[in-house]
C-alpha cells in the first residue's frame, strides 16, 4: 500500500456538517488507532451516520478535516475505498440479482476477494446462492452485506448500526463473524462500529467515543472506563448523611439508602462513604451502556 | 464454558481471563500439559475482541502459567511458578487485602473471615484431590 500509515485508521479534526441551518456534526474530533475495535456511541440523531458518511465521501464536510489512513476520502476516494468496507443499518442490493450474482458483482470492484471465507460464511448463514436478493429477509440482507464487506479483506471495517432490527440469533452470529472471520485473520485490522446496542458489542470494544448533539462528550479505553465509573450503594441506620463527592451523580436517595455514580478515583469515594458508617456498602462497575446513559443524560459531568 | 467475563467487576477483561485460567489451574480443572482453547474460538465464544484474548495469553505466558507452541496452541505448564517466593506472597497478599476490604464492607469480622478462608482452602484442596484421582485420599 502506498498510504502513509501512521498507526491511525481514522482521524477527524473539528468536523462540522450542516444540513441547511441544522448542525448535525458540530466540531467533532477523534482518532481511531489501527488494530482494534472502536465504538462510536450516540443517541438517534446525534450525528453518527453523518460522520460516517463524511468518512465514505458520501457527504462533504462543511468544515474541518476527515482522514482515513492519512488520506482524504474526497481527493483519494479510490485509495480510501479500496482499504475499507462498510455495512450500513439498511443494506440494499439490486433486487433482480441472485445472491451469487450479488457476490460476483461486489467482488468485481475489489482487487482481493477471499473465496474460502465467502463459501464458509454462505454456509454458516445458510444462504441460498440462487435466491433473488429481493426475497431475502432483513437479517439475511445484513448477513450478505457482511460477507461482501469481509471477503474484500479490508483494513478497516465500518459498521453503522449493523445489528439494529435483527433477531438475537442473527445479532450474535454477526458479532462472532466480525471477531472470527474478520479480525482473527490479521490483528492489525480495525473495526469502527457505530451502535446504540452497546451491551451487545461490549466485549469487542477497546476504546470508544460518545457523541451527543454532534459533539464529543467522552472518549476512553473500555477497561479504563469500567474501572473509573462505579456505582456505590449504601444503606444507613438512619437518614443518609450529606455526601460531598467530587463529580458524583446521585441516582437515588430514599429514607435510608443512597445510590451514586462516581467517575474517577472510585476507591477514594468508597472510602469516604465507608467513613460514614453505613450498614451495607455495595459497589459495582458500570457497563459501557450504563456509562453511555449516565453521560448523555447529564451533560457537563462527563470524565 | 470454563471462563466467563463479567463487565460489572471493574477489572480489565484480559485480567479476568488471566485470573480465571490461574484459578482453573490451581483447582485442577485444567491440568498441566492440557491445551487451552485457541484464541479464535475462545474470542467467539466469549464475544470478546481477539486482541483481548491474545493479551491475556501473553500475560499468562509472561507469568509462566502457560507455554505456547507455534501451530499447536497454548498449554498449561507444570506447576512450578517461576515467581520468587516473596513475589508470590506479595501477589497473594494483594488478593487477600481485596477480600479483607470486602469483608469489612460486609461487616464480616476477623474470626469469621479467617474461618471462611480456611473453609475455602479446604474446599479447593478437596476439589483438587478429586480432580487428580484422589491421590491425597
Amino acid at each position: 500500500m502506498t498510504a502513509p500509515d501512521t498507526g491511525t485508521a481514522i482521524a477527524i479534526d473539528d468536523l462540522v456538517r450542516r444540513y441547511g441551518r441544522t448542525e448535525a456534526v458540530n466540531g467533532l474530533s477523534l482518532r481511531v488507532p489501527t488494530g482494534g475495535c472502536y465504538g462510536f456511541f450516540g443517541r438517534n440523531g446525534s450525528g453518527k451516520t453523518t460522520t460516517i458518511k463524511c468518512l465514505l465521501n458520501l457527504l462533504r464536510p462543511t468544515s474541518g478535516r476527515v482522514q482515513v489512513f492519512g488520506l482524504d476520502p474526497a481527493r483519494d476516494e479510490v485509495a480510501v475505498k479500496s482499504r475499507l468496507a462498510y455495512v450500513p443499518d439498511v443494506v440494499a442490493f439490486y433486487p433482480w440479482m441472485t445472491v451469487r450474482q450479488t457476490l460476483d458483482y461486489f467482488a468485481s470492484f475489489r482487487t482481493r476477494w477471499d473465496e474460502a471465507t465467502e463459501r464458509a460464511l454462505v454456509d454458516e448463514f445458510r444462504l441460498d446462492l440462487r435466491q433473488k436478493t429481493s426475497h431475502l429477509s432483513k437479517g439475511q440482507r445484513t448477513q450478505l452485506g457482511l460477507i461482501t464487506a469481509i471477503c474484500a479483506e479490508p483494513d478497516l471495517l465500518v459498521l453503522d448500526e449493523p445489528t439494529s432490527g435483527l433477531d438475537p440469533v442473527v445479532r450474535r452470529e454477526f458479532i462472532r463473524t466480525v471477531i472470527g472471520a474478520y479480525q482473527d485473520k490479521d490483528p492489525a485490522r480495525t473495526v469502527f462500529v457505530s451502535t446504540h446496542l452497546i451491551a451487545e458489542f461490549e466485549g469487542l470494544i477497546d476504546r470508544f467515543t460518545i457523541i451527543d448533539a454532534g459533539r464529543e462528550v467522552l472518549t476512553l479505553d473500555a477497561d479504563e472506563a469500567r474501572e473509573r465509573y462505579q456505582k456505590i450503594y449504601a444503606r444507613f441506620p438512619g437518614a443518609p448523611p450529606a455526601l460531598d463527592l467530587d463529580g458524583a451523580h446521585v441516582l437515588r436517595r430514599t429514607e435510608r439508602e443512597i445510590e451514586v455514580v462516581v467517575h474517577g478515583a472510585p476507591a477514594q469515594a468508597i472510602e469516604r462513604v465507608q467513613a460514614l458508617s453505613p450498614e451495607v456498602v455495595k459497589t459495582e462497575a458500570l457497563t459501557l451502556e450504563d456509562i453511555f446513559v449516565s453521560t448523555v443524560r447529564t451533560p457537563g459531568v462527563a470524565a | 464454558m470454563l471462563f466467563a467475563i463479567n463487565f460489572r467487576s471493574g477489572k480489565p477483561v484480559y485480567l479476568q481471563l488471566v485470573d480465571q485460567v490461574k484459578a482453573a489451574a490451581a483447582s485442577g480443572a485444567v491440568r498441566a500439559g492440557e491445551p487451552l482453547p485457541s484464541i479464535r474460538p475462545l474470542a467467539e465464544e466469549l464475544r470478546v475482541n481477539r486482541n483481548t484474548i491474545a493479551k491475556a495469553f501473553t500475560e499468562l505466558e509472561a507469568q509462566g502459567v502457560i507455554e505456547t507452541h507455534p501451530g499447536k496452541g497454548s498449554f498449561l505448564r507444570p506447576n512450578n511458578s517461576p515467581l520468587k517466593k516473596e513475589v508470590r506472597r506479595k501477589v497473594l497478599a494483594e488478593a487477600i487485602d481485596e477480600a479483607a476490604v470486602q469483608a469489612h464492607h460486609f461487616q464480616v469480622g476477623r474470626a469469621e473471615f479467617l474461618r471462611l478462608a480456611e473453609e475455602r482452602y479446604d474446599t479447593l484442596e478437596h476439589r483438587r484431590s478429586r480432580a487428580t484421582g484422589g491421590e491425597r485420599s
